[in-house]
């Protein structure tokens, strides 16, 4: 049997393209199709033009999400960055007890994140939860609770995330830290570069595609939070923790607008196109040392 | 060997597709008619299958029996999902709006009536109730119990179980002669459940001990429906209404305005510091501990006090009919869930449903139904000899029944966007992200742009 011929190759590559076309393609020109429409489900569609569009830069809560979101998505993707990178030096070294902390490290990668929220929201639960019982035992003040105060919301839903997150960072940083070169480090010991220098000079560098493609991951990771704060705080105290798919979500499945949910997640799919063609860039780009 | 490669991609290709297109459940059909007759003397509706959803509430888990009794009495095999409140309106709205009859049957929230009626997601039931009105004996209803799914001059759900709003209270805190001694002396008048709303701020002032964790008085305070509908008892209390009687948006009243700051002082002075963050369960969580001393609540709830499983409180609970602002004359609030059947099915199966509806809110059912966690809809019901003697706070149920309001959440088909305004705007003033002012202003601002 020989495969052979360009009308065989676009045989096998029929299903994944069919598959492409309905699960992928067909959703988003729908999504772009009914958001030009002002379509409430059980109600018939009316064209609109870019009314939908236009009625977002009033929307006083979408814009609150969208800063909402940008807060969460630069403090929970930077503490995973900053932690990542410190676990996975202390973490790349060969030994049998090496081995098991990796393994275990990756156990909060491995819940579902509705289900960590839910655990989290047990444990960070105001009147009984155990975390709160002991953070107020150690006299730390945390008003009525982590996750009903204003003020500490959005931070508790960012420390979660970090938690269940920071893993895969370390991962890929590993993956990438084993993957480095000797002899660079032998160039450097020999012209006498101190530890330090050796990090700053030659493991970063080199580790930078790793990293961006890591952020790349993250970041669009979490630009699209929802389950952990659905479990815990469902966008509140007031709009606290409304990131853009709370708002996304409350307009379309709870107000059945979906005209205009549609057309405010074609918002949150550009930004997260520009954040990937950035980051893209990044990785390719010469000047900053990547791999083209 | 070209042919077979082919043909495999080919049925990748129908798996693919099919798998697309298997949303929808295929509805199964009745059995045939002749098939009907032969059995109808054993069980006429053998071999059928349904699905109910159902609202994660107390009844739930009883109604999983209720069904297994109706398949050995009927043969029809009823499944019952059960579902949270937000998942059940949800399920349903994607069911019903894209023709998929997932369910034949669901329970509906009493506020959805307007909107389910409206879009004619569940069957308009008033020509069969006008058919089996005598079956029934609608006299036995409570009126206002009708409010579960009626709307204009439609019945798209059937009353299922009636919720009473009341006041529960630590009647063992509340008769304790030293605490009526105290309060007597500070307050310089007796320590007894609160008829006004002045009184139950006085005795949630009096009851808050955060020292020994103590509290008040407590309500939910999650952003949402659960503080919606909390503020809305309160907003009745006062003598606040969402809607006048001819539709307009009155929600920017004193009234209102009045309950919204007592709503707030809840949170800032007498509730648990998590309430804030309260949905349903965890408000009477901290009742059932013995955290907080009184509660608006569900009659739904009532019978969970008693039981030393869940409850720290058992024998010391006692219900009222909620307070009223001086000097207003109010309605009690009642609330529940109806039953309606998806309009989406064939004929045959709604009247299979149908029947089960009847059966299910049958006098003798009822009543197993609320010694098992149900809520009755039936005078016959709140006033069974046998019932009162295990259920002595039925007389306060069938008060509240008799000067019930299901209207005070207003049943109209933008309930859901209304609730969900107001979940965010209460939210925003329990949190002092907004003024009280601010928040009801915005709110009215907001549900008027609905009309």
């Amino acid at each position: 049997m020989q495969i052979s011929g360009r009308r065989t190759i676009h045989l096998f590559l029929l299903p994944i393209t069919v598959y492409l076309i309905i699960f992928f393609l067909y959703p988003v020109l729908f999504e772009l199709y009914i958001s030009f429409f002002d379509y409430s489900l059980g109600s018939p569609k009316k064209f609109i033009g870019i009314k939908n569009y236009l009625a977002m830069l009033k929307d006083e809560e979408f814009i609150i999400s969208l800063r909402i979101t940008s807060v969460f998505v630069v403090s929970a993707v930077f503490c995973q960055l900053t932690f990542g990178l410190l676990i996975a030096i202390l973490l790349n070294h060969e030994s049998r007890i090496m081995n098991i902390i990796r393994t275990l490290i990756l156990i909060p990668t491995v819940f579902t994140p509705l289900v960590a929220g839910l655990v989290w929201k047990a444990l960070l639960h105001p009147d009984l939860g155990p975390v709160t019982y002991y953070l107020r035992q150690l006299g730390i003040n945390i008003g009525r609770g982590l996750t009903v105060e204003r003020s500490t919301a959005l931070f508790s839903i960012v420390m979660i995330d970090v938690w269940e997150w920071t893993p895969l960072m370390v991962i890929i940083i590993l993956a990438g830290l084993k993957s480095l070169p000797e002899e660079p480090y032998e160039a450097g010991r020999i012209d006498g570069a101190s530890a330090w220098h050796l990090f700053r000079y030659i493991t970063l560098p080199l580790l930078r595609p790793t990293v961006v493609v890591a952020l790349l991951i993250r970041t669009l990771d979490a630009l699209k939070i929802f389950d952990i704060i659905w479990a815990i705080t469902r966008g509140g105290p007031g709009t606290a923790t409304t990131v853009a798919n709370i708002r996304i979500y409350d307009v379309g499945l709870q107000h059945l607008r979906i005209g205009y949910a549609s057309s405010l997640s074609n918002v949150l799919l550009v930004i997260g196109i520009l954040i990937g063609v950035l980051f893209v860039n990044v990785l390719y780009s010469r000047k900053y040392g990547g791999i083209r | 060997m070209k042919k077979r490669k082919i043909l495999l991609i080919l049925a990748l290709m129908v798996l693919s597709v099919s798998l697309v297109f298997a949303g929808g459940k295929k509805e199964e059909p009745a059995p045939a008619p002749e098939k009907k007759v032969e059995e109808a003397a054993k069980k006429p509706y053998e071999g059928v299958k349904m699905r109910l959803a159902a609202m994660a509430d107390q009844f739930a888990e009883y109604m999983k029996v209720l069904t297994e009794r109706y398949k050995a009495e009927t043969g029809a095999d009823i499944q019952v999902d059960i579902l949270g409140y937000v998942e059940l309106y949800q399920k349903m709205t994607q069911d019903y709006s894209t023709d998929t009859k997932q369910y034949d049957l669901a329970t509906v929230d009493i506020v959805w009536s307007g909107e389910f009626a409206v879009k004619g997601w569940t069957v308009d039931l008033t020509p069969l109730i006008e058919r089996d009105k005598a079956e029934i004996n609608t006299n036995d209803i409570y009126p206002v119990m009708w409010a579960m799914g009626s709307w204009e001059d439609k019945q798209v759900a059937f009353p299922m179980s009636g919720y009473a709003n009341s006041l529960i209270y630590r009647k063992d805190l509340f008769n304790d002669p030293a605490e009526k001694k105290a309060f007597m002396d500070e307050y310089g008048y007796e320590l007894a459940p609160p008829e006004t709303m002045s009184q139950m701020r006085d005795m949630a002032t009096f009851f808050t001990r955060k020292d020994k964790n103590l509290y008040g008085l407590v309500a939910n305070g999650a952003r949402g429906p659960a503080v919606a509908q909390d503020w809305m008892e309160y907003m009745r209390s006062f003598g606040g209404q969402i809607l006048d009687e001819n539709g307009n948006v009155v929600i920017d009243s004193k009234e209102c305005l009045e309950s919204l700051k007592f709503f707030v002082d809840i949170f800032d002075k007498w509730a648990p510091p998590g309430a804030i963050g309260y949905w349903w369960d965890d408000r009477e969580t901290a009742y059932r501990t013995g955290q907080a001393v009184m509660q608006s609540s569900w009659s739904i709830a009532r019978a969970g006090y008693e039981d030393p499983s869940i409850s720290k409180v058992v024998g010391k609970t006692g219900m009222a009919a909620p307070p009223k602002v001086e000097g207003k004359e109010t309605f009690y609030g009642v609330g529940g869930w109806g039953i309606g059947i998806n309009a989406d099915i064939s004929k045959e199966r709604q009247e299979i449903a149908w029947d089960f509806i009847k059966w299910l809110t049958s006098p003798e059912v009822q009543k197993d139904w609320l010694l098992h966690d149900g809520q009755p809809i039936r005078i016959s019901t709140v006033k069974d000899p046998e019932l009162n003697q295990k259920m002595p706070w039925l007389p306060v149920m069938h008060k509240v029944y008799q000067n019930g309001d299901g209207d005070y959440r207003p049943r109209v088909p933008e309930y859901n966007e209304i609730q969900s305004i107001l979940g965010l705007r209460v939210n925003q003033a329990i949190t002092h992200e907004l003024s009280a002012e601010e928040a009801i202003s915005k709110a009215a601002e907001e549900i008027k742009a609905l009309y």
